[in-house]
């Protein structure tokens, strides 16, 4: 089951502190949503106002087309699935997936039946019968994910359901809750700080910061082509340098940029470390940055990293993911260039 | 070799020290004499027959059994509410109501004993096992409250806040996961009341009138001088006691390893 949401100029206040201000969004059916943001930013309380554990000051919540900002979690199509899990440590396994199944009055033989398949699904069901304390952290994270699902929530709610899971296995984890809500068609809104999980598991990313949303759109559109600095930032390692809007294009410190700058006058540019390349392998048509010499450079694996001072603007320290081969010598000079599609640009403040 | 012999001797003398008055008791219970001092003669369970044909003493055994469950299961149910309460639900004046809760266990049996009986007296309740039995809530309530209400962490927040997710009523909320998730607190509050209860003998003598606690059945027996029979219902009290720590070893601590 699954169910489009409509949050309409959500705000909330805790005393003094504005964590939501002002959330407009809409949510598709059977999309895939991450809240991302820095601790703090309110992407924990939106998913709170979701599921009904918070009523918010002002706005409404729509799931389905209903107005259900002051329905409890009781009675809302939503499943959460906590940060600690919050598993009955006291319950099997199998009773903790039927627990929902129990309260909605279903039958004995049949809730066992529905527990074993979600069960099955998330790769648990010859441990049905154990408690949750002999269970590592992810497939803790399984039995949550398979006892919010077996409710057949129309929107499923993941508050960090990640963040306690190392590395290698969150890479893993992140992947399978992808194919899980590619089967289930269920929409699914997940918070996380961690923009790489972002951007592998998204349809589309909600960048939040500070009770406001930054931007909102497909990962690799907010990647490339971010809507504000914050998220710009946020979302990876940017060189950050200073520009100029004027007569309708970009002017750089390499040049300039047929392409509408955002406002006439000073602009913050930034550009992805692995926006700039060596000038042979760039497209026609990039933005030429030129010699520049290499300061130091270490090799990473999937690319070199170096710190580069271009001779057209000796001032500033580049940052570039070059291409795996041999790190450049320090001292040594390469001619650059950026692809103008990654220059992304924003008025400068203050 | 006196690295090891000290500490050996000096945790024996301290063994010794507690449990000597304990096992002489015991121990002079099984005498075959009329009075319970050396030399043992025995053992003879004559002693126990004896008690256990004494229907008045028996019969204070059952009200001092029946008196530690009830009060117990009371002080215990409103421990709970009061700890589930303070812990979930933001209140005016929380620090106060937890101070006003706890307080009572700074005050002594006795004054609790006198406050009670000139309460009751003034309301015109007359005095009976009831009203020992409120007295004893009245001094277990603070502790059940302090044990449960330390117990009632986050990690239980959420699990609560899980349970209502997938539709649980408020009442199913805490039947089903509160309660079992604080199971040991709980337990652990309802054997330490019971054994508090089971022993108590001030409130217990001022509180009861016709029908008695054993406690207050073996001091009037005291007053008629020594006897094995003392000695013996001694050690069933101490057996009973003994069987509620176990207990609570058993079902509460094995369960958290």
């Amino acid at each position: 089951m699954t169910a489009p949401v409509t949050l309409e100029r959500i705000g909330h206040s805790f005393g003094s502190l504005r964590a939501l201000d002002d959330i407009t969004l809409d949510i598709a059916a059977g999309e895939y949503i991450t809240l991302l943001g820095p601790s703090g930013c309110g992407k924990t309380t939106l998913l709170s106002v979701l599921g009904g554990f918070l009523t918010p000051d002002a706005g409404r919540v729509l799931i389905g087309g209903e107005d259900m900002t002051r329905v409890p979690a009781v009675r809302r199509p939503t499943a959460t699935t906590f940060q600690d899990y919050a598993l009955f440590p006291h319950m099997t396994l199998r009773d903790n997936v039927a627990f929902g199944l129990r309260m909605a009055g279903v039958g004995r033989r049949d809730r066992r039946a529905r527990a074993d398949q979600k069960l099955d699904m998330v790769g648990l069901l010859a441990q049905a019968d154990a408690h949750p304390h002999a269970l590592s952290g992810g497939q803790r994270q399984r039995v949550a994910l398979a006892r919010a699902l077996a409710v057949e929530p129309d929107v499923l709610l993941l508050d960090e359901p990640l963040g306690a899971l190392d590395l290698k296995l969150r890479r893993a984890m992140q992947d399978e809750l992808k194919a899980i809500q590619r089967e289930v068609g269920t929409t699914f809104v997940h918070v996380t700080h961690d923009q790489e999980e972002a951007l592998a598991i998204a349809d589309r990313i909600v960048v939040m910061n500070a009770g406001r949303i930054e931007d909102a759109g497909a990962p690799a559109r907010i990647y490339r082509q971010p809507a504000s600095l914050f998220a710009a930032e946020f979302m990876g390692e940017t060189n950050r340098f200073s520009g100029r809007g004027t007569g309708g294009r970009i002017e750089t410190p390499f040049g300039a940029v047929d392409r509408p700058p955002p406002a006439e006058g000073p602009l913050t540019l930034c550009l992805r470390p692995e926006a700039v390349r060596p000038r042979e392998a760039a497209a026609q048509g990039s933005l030429a940055i030129g010699p520049s010499r290499v300061r130091d450079a270490a090799f990473f694996g999937t690319h070199c990293r170096a710190h580069l001072t271009p001779d057209a603007a000796p001032d500033l320290l580049l940052v570039a993911h070059l291409p795996a081969v041999d790190p450049p010598a320090p001292g040594a000079v390469l001619d650059l260039a950026a692809e103008t599609a990654d220059l992304a640009a924003f008025a400068a403040t203050g | 070799m006196t690295r090891t012999l000290l500490p050996l001797v000096y945790g024996s003398a301290a063994f010794v020290f507690i449990y000597l008055p304990v096992a002489a008791l015991v121990l002079f219970s099984f005498q075959d004499g009329t009075l319970p001092v050396p030399p043992f003669e025995g053992p003879s369970l004559r002693w126990y027959a004896d008690v256990l044909a004494d229907d008045d003493l028996t019969a204070a055994l059952l009200n001092s059994l029946g008196v530690a469950l009830l009060s117990a299961s009371v002080a215990v149910t409103l421990g709970f509410t009061a700890a589930y309460g303070l812990a979930r639900h933001r209140l005016p004046g929380t620090a106060l109501l937890r101070a006003l809760l706890i307080a009572p266990l700074t005050v002594s049996y006795l004054i609790v004993g006198l406050g009670l009986l000139i309460v009751l007296q003034r309301i015109g309740i007359g005095l009976s096992l009831w009203t020992a039995g409120i007295g004893h809530v009245v001094i277990n309530l603070p502790l059940c409250f302090a044990i449960i209400y330390a117990s009632m962490g986050a990690q239980n927040v959420n699990a609560e806040r899980a349970a209502r997710d997938l539709g649980a009523r408020e009442a199913q909320v805490v039947l089903l996961v509160t309660v079992p998730m604080l199971a040991p607190a709980i337990l652990a509050a309802f054997f330490l009341s019971i054994t508090l209860s089971w022993d108590e003998f001030i409130i217990a003598f001022l509180l009861t009138r016709f029908d008695v606690t054993l406690p207050v059945e073996i001091w009037s027996m005291l007053r008629s001088g020594l006897s094995p029979r003392l000695n013996a219902i001694g050690s069933l009290v101490f057996l009973v006691s003994v069987t509620a720590v176990i207990l609570l070893e058993l079902v509460v601590f094995r369960r958290r390893s």
